[in-house]
């Protein structure tokens, strides 16, 4: 089975962003960069799928970046179990989720993957599209935010979390899952296959190479706007519950003085 | 309270490699996923999470220096990242993984035959065994060359007799590296738990390190095979080179220590209002914060440069013993300077500072006391050992 895992490197969820006014740009430059972490229970369940039925698995994580993103490819993909990486080296920060899907598509289609697994929204821009368009795209079932997967031969059965309960889809390869928390618990590299992951095969790849052209926006980013400012938040850390909202009562009743 | 990044002021980590800066990153998710969470019972209790241990050898925590036999064989300053992450955990954590790699990996890998470390090494990688390292007793402690415990000749075999002190590990181990005086001198021995005449003890009201098991082990006529002696340890020179090891780990080790306690201080310190401001806004406060962090920043300063030493061969005693002894008493006043942040709320185990600061005053004294790391370098600078007459 060829599994391909579509990845993105986002801004660290503590990155403070320093925006004081609205603005047409974000500074960028002090943040730290991670895998994006709904990307890495797709990652854990590529290689889990992996371990399951063999070493005729071969699995391959899909990046558009610059060579920044590399650091969460070695450590986040490659020395976790996956087998390869395909990095598409094109400009194209902040793009549209259709962008990024067009793009995905013409690695996805070239290649002939069976089965394609997503993270269910990137942290940063919270678009929740790439991997359904992708599918689309490449006339694929899919399936989104799933937390339980199982296969029998093609056949899989997803389970995916719905308001207020969960739905249990049945489908056949080829297919596409976008994963959700819950789905696995990610691995942590082990140190050994940290050094051995920079040996690993990565292909670095144009969308010339792919016989497209840059997939062109239809949208506009015109402003960054800094949320409005909160008033203190004062968070109890007491480990006991009965402790701890004896303490949020007191707070309540001497320091808000609404109760 | 925000979660734990590090303490890198002077960017030490921007020179590191992609693969180093993934190790830090492993290292500090193991530590704040998984041990984390039980170190305040297991501190309360009494005793390591052993638990652990398995998952530490699949990470590669244990040996990581050593190369072959499953074993990352990584370098010192990726081994001195690991450590520095560890111990930002807690002093014992660092302890379990010092002790199983530089005390009784280290002298199997360096001083062992091939059938020893066959039998011993991945097992030990795995942490399906559980090794400890005995040269102290209780009346031979900075001077280990006067030690009482004998190793005498019996046919092929070797009857082992004396008692050791202050073990890390000592009642959970599998097997035990022994030092012994016998006819030729000073040697190493392996001792597998379940050794008629061999057993431990665990060393009760301790009120530092307690997340470590620490113990007595007694040796009484212990009969063991020839082929249990390392046969590469030769002398007094073998353990020590063993505990230099150790030490080198600990100099980084004690700066997670001590980042741990600046790191949480700073926070509390911004969080805390008096006289209607952070208390991180009065001048006293932030003397206190910026002395914490320029002295972790030279400690770092020294490890790094360590590390490249090591890393190009050059190994000399003095060298270790300077950051060893800069970088635990820089952390002991960091410890005690957070805890002053704190005021009352630092003395609780809600808060990991008090529990740092009385780990520091173990690791002040283990593998070389303070006092024995100023000798080695007066000894070094001037010539002339104090300690011998």
């Amino acid at each position: 089975m060829k599994i391909a895992v579509c990845v993105k490197q986002v801004p660290d969820s503590e990155t403070r962003i320093n925006l004081a006014e609205p603005s047409a740009e974000l500074d960028r430059s002090g943040f730290t960069r991670v895998l994006n972490p709904y990307d890495a229970y797709a990652v854990e369940e590529a290689i889990q799928i992996k371990e399951k039925l063999g070493d005729d698995t071969e699995v391959t994580a899909i990046i558009i970046g610059g060579e920044q993103v590399m650091e969460s490819v070695k450590k986040d993909c490659l020395a976790v179990g996956c087998d390869k990486a395909i990095r598409v080296t094109d400009e194209l920060d902040n793009a549209e989720a259709l962008q990024i899907a067009k793009v995905l598509t013409a690695v996805v289609k070239r290649d002939g993957y069976d089965l394609v697994l997503c993270g269910k929204q990137a942290i940063d821009d919270d678009d929740s599209q790439v991997g359904i368009m992708l599918a689309e795209l490449c006339d694929m079932a899919h399936v989104s935010v799933v937390t339980d997967l199982e296969f029998d031969g093609n056949n899989f059965t997803a389970t995916r979390e719905i308001e207020g309960g969960s739905e249990v889809v049945k489908g056949a390869t080829p297919a596409l899952f976008t994963c959700q928390k819950g789905l696995n618990e990610p691995r942590l590299p082990s140190l050994p296959n940290i050094m051995k992951a920079g040996m690993k095969p990565v292909e670095l790849l144009t969308c010339a190479d792919l016989g497209i052209e840059v997939p062109a926006a239809h949208t506009e980013i015109t402003t960054y706007i800094p949320p409005a400012k909160r008033g203190e938040c004062k968070i109890i850390e007491n480990e006991d519950p009965a402790a701890a909202a004896q303490e949020l009562a007191k707070l309540l009743r001497e320091e808000a003085k609404i109760i | 309270m925000q979660k734990y990044n590090g303490v890198d002021f002077y960017s030490f980590e921007k020179t590191l490699t992609d693969e180093q800066r993934s190790i830090r990153d492993t290292v500090r998710g193991f530590v704040e996923n998984k041990f984390m969470p039980l170190v305040r019972d297991s501190y309360r209790d009494g005793t390591f999470p052993l638990e652990l241990s398995s998952e530490m050898g699949q990470i590669g925590l244990l040996g990581s220096s050593i190369s072959g036999y499953n074993c990352p064989g990584l370098s010192y300053t990726d081994y001195g990242i690991i450590c520095q992450e560890l111990e930002r955990g807690d002093s014992g954590l660092r302890s379990f993984a010092s002790v199983q790699g530089s005390l009784v990996m280290w002298p199997i890998a360096t001083f062992g035959s091939d059938e020893q470390k066959e039998k011993w090494l991945p097992a030990l990688a795995s942490g399906s065994a559980i090794g400890c390292f005995g040269l102290t007793e209780a009346d031979h402690g900075s001077d280990p060359g006067s030690m009482i415990t004998t190793a005498t000749p019996d046919g092929d075999n070797w009857i082992l007799n004396g008692n050791k002190m202050w073990i890390t590990n000592a009642t959970t181990a599998d097997v035990a590296v022994i030092w012994a005086r016998g006819p030729e001198g000073i040697s190493g021995f392996l001792v597998e738990k379940r050794t008629d005449g061999f057993s431990s003890a665990p060393i009760h009201g301790k009120m530092s390190l307690r997340a470590s098991d620490t113990g007595e082990l007694i040796l009484d006529n212990v009969k063991i095979p020839g082929s249990c002696q390392l046969p590469g340890a030769k002398g007094l020179k073998a353990p020590l080179a063993c505990l230099n090891q150790a030490r080198y780990g600990i100099a980084w080790g004690a700066i997670g220590a001590a980042a741990a306690c600046y790191d949480h201080a700073l926070k509390y310190a911004q969080e805390r209002e008096q006289f209607d401001k952070p208390i991180a806004g009065f001048q006293l406060v932030q003397a206190k914060l910026v002395e914490m962090i320029t002295e972790i920043t030279k400690a770092q300063g020294l490890v790094y440069r360590l590390a490249q030493l090591k890393d190009a061969g050059i190994d000399d005693v003095y060298l270790t013993s300077m950051a060893k002894r800069n970088n635990v008493a820089m952390a002991l006043d960091c410890a005690r300077v957070a805890r002053d942040i704190l005021g009352a709320a630092g003395i609780t185990d809600d808060h990991p500072i008090a529990r740092h600061m009385a780990n520091l005053e173990s690791v002040y004294t283990y593998e070389g006391t303070h006092d024995i790391h100023t000798l080695i370098i007066g000894a070094e600078i001037t010539g002339i050992p104090a300690y011998r007459g």
